[in-house]
């Protein structure tokens, strides 16, 4: 065989090779044909007081959350904030809270969707928009978690998932510990478990289960559904003229403009 | 004497509203606006019937401003404070609805410190048509016949 036919079938089967790698590379990132399609528009869907029960036996709504099981000494600070909370709204004097600076919620209060929510699915990542301060949270799909220490902290964390089946399996870290969830203190170590699925064609739940070994007696679990929302496209959302400010007591008030 | 009892006495009930409200509020959790709608008096409204100066499209709240004529033919000014021009975009609210110059009728909770400032609960505009804002849990705001 001449040097020239050596070259030849070297090249052939290098760009063989090539082909083949990015053909894998292509199938692992494209979603496959049986994902369920949850991109649109969504909005927070079967929330009852105190929980499903009575007449209200829908299986599309979600069990109550439960509450979070503190350690004593986190239980305890935890306790008195809700209670100063409380104390200062009896009184008309409620307390500022990171909204009244336009700071959003963050993790994994956006789920919350106090506002309308989108979900948009990408090759390789799920984007989740919050009309709210427009908050944005990327789930990067079929990759590697990062260590705790390779992630800043932030408001919406690294999220990584991946599809098993009709769920999508998502684990988040590097939530700053400024930002609660429902005022509960967290370490640097919490962890947020989802697991988006429908439960009905226009039905999504999405069941939170949120770690960590120091605050934590046990993991957290919050289940949120939402409605889709055929017909909606997200407004845009700037905190363009917040009147409200915080005194010096932690206070919020309203800064009066008489001369408008 | 009298006055000031009766001025106590409608605080302490304020006050009983206000606790009713915020237990409400942490029962309904999910329903709750971003803010805290507290600093305003749960117990009665106030009838506003002014000349709109400007009417602010804004998030986190919008506002209307509004300049409400006196018994004495003095003029004072009111801030109505309304929701989120998000949610009030959901029930139908534009900002083309009222501009400066249009006469308003408004009906506020009004704040407890005493200001002239409320909450937008319901506004009838120039043209007599009637717009509720998206107060959560506005039930909770008793309506009541003040006017001003």
């Amino acid at each position: 065989m001449s040097a020239r036919r050596i070259i030849g079938s070297i090249a052939a089967i290098l760009v063989t090779l090539v082909l083949l790698i990015q053909v894998a590379i292509h199938a692992q990132t494209k979603p496959a044909a049986q994902t369920p399609d949850i991109t649109g528009s969504w909005e927070r869907y079967g929330f009852v007081p105190g929980g499903r029960g009575g007449a209200q036996r829908d299986p599309t709504i979600p069990p109550p959350a439960t509450q979070p099981a503190l350690k004593p000494e986190y239980l305890k600070e935890w306790q008195a904030k809700a209670q100063a909370t409380r104390d200062a709204a009896a009184k008309g004097e409620p307390l500022a809270t990171n909204n009244v600076h336009c700071i959003p919620e963050g993790m994994p209060a956006m789920m919350g969707a106090q506002f309308p929510i989108e979900i948009l699915q990408s090759r390789g990542q799920v984007t989740i928009i919050e009309e709210a301060f427009t908050q944005v949270r990327r789930i990067l799909l079929d990759r590697p978690q990062k260590s705790l220490d390779d992630v800043e902290p932030g408001f919406y964390g690294h999220s990584v998932g991946r599809w098993e089946g009709d769920t999508l399996v998502v684990d988040t870290i590097g939530i700053k510990e400024e930002v609660r969830f429902q005022n509960a203190p967290h370490s640097k170590q919490l962890r947020i478990r989802e697991r988006l699925h429908l439960v009905s064609p226009t039905i999504l739940w999405d069941e939170i289960t949120i770690e960590d070994p120091v605050t934590l007696e046990k993991p957290w679990q919050v289940t949120y559904a939402y409605r889709k929302m055929p017909d909606y496209t997200l407004l845009e959302y700037i905190c363009e003229d917040n009147r409200e400010y915080a005194d010096e007591k932690g206070l919020q008030k309203i800064r009066v403009n008489p001369g408008q | 004497m009298i006055a000031m009892e009766v001025r106590m006495l409608s605080r302490r009930v304020a006050a009983v509203f206000a606790f009713g409200c915020a237990i409400a509020c942490v029962l309904t959790t999910p329903l709750l606006a971003h803010h805290s709608f507290a600093v305003y008096d749960h117990t009665r409204t106030l009838t506003l019937r002014g000349t709109v100066t400007k009417f602010q499209w804004t998030n986190p709240h919008a506002y209307l401003e509004l300049d409400v004529k006196q018994a004495d033919g003095s003029v004072k000014h009111y801030s109505v404070e309304l929701t989120s021009i998000n949610m009030m975009q959901r029930v139908g609210w534009r900002s083309n609805m009222v501009k400066a110059g249009d006469q308003v009728t408004a009906v506020i909770a009004p704040i407890l410190s005493g200001e002239p400032v409320g909450l937008g609960l319901e506004v009838t505009l120039a043209d007599g048509t009637k717009k509720e804002l998206p107060v959560p849990a506005a039930a909770s705001f008793k309506r009541t016949t003040e006017t001003q």
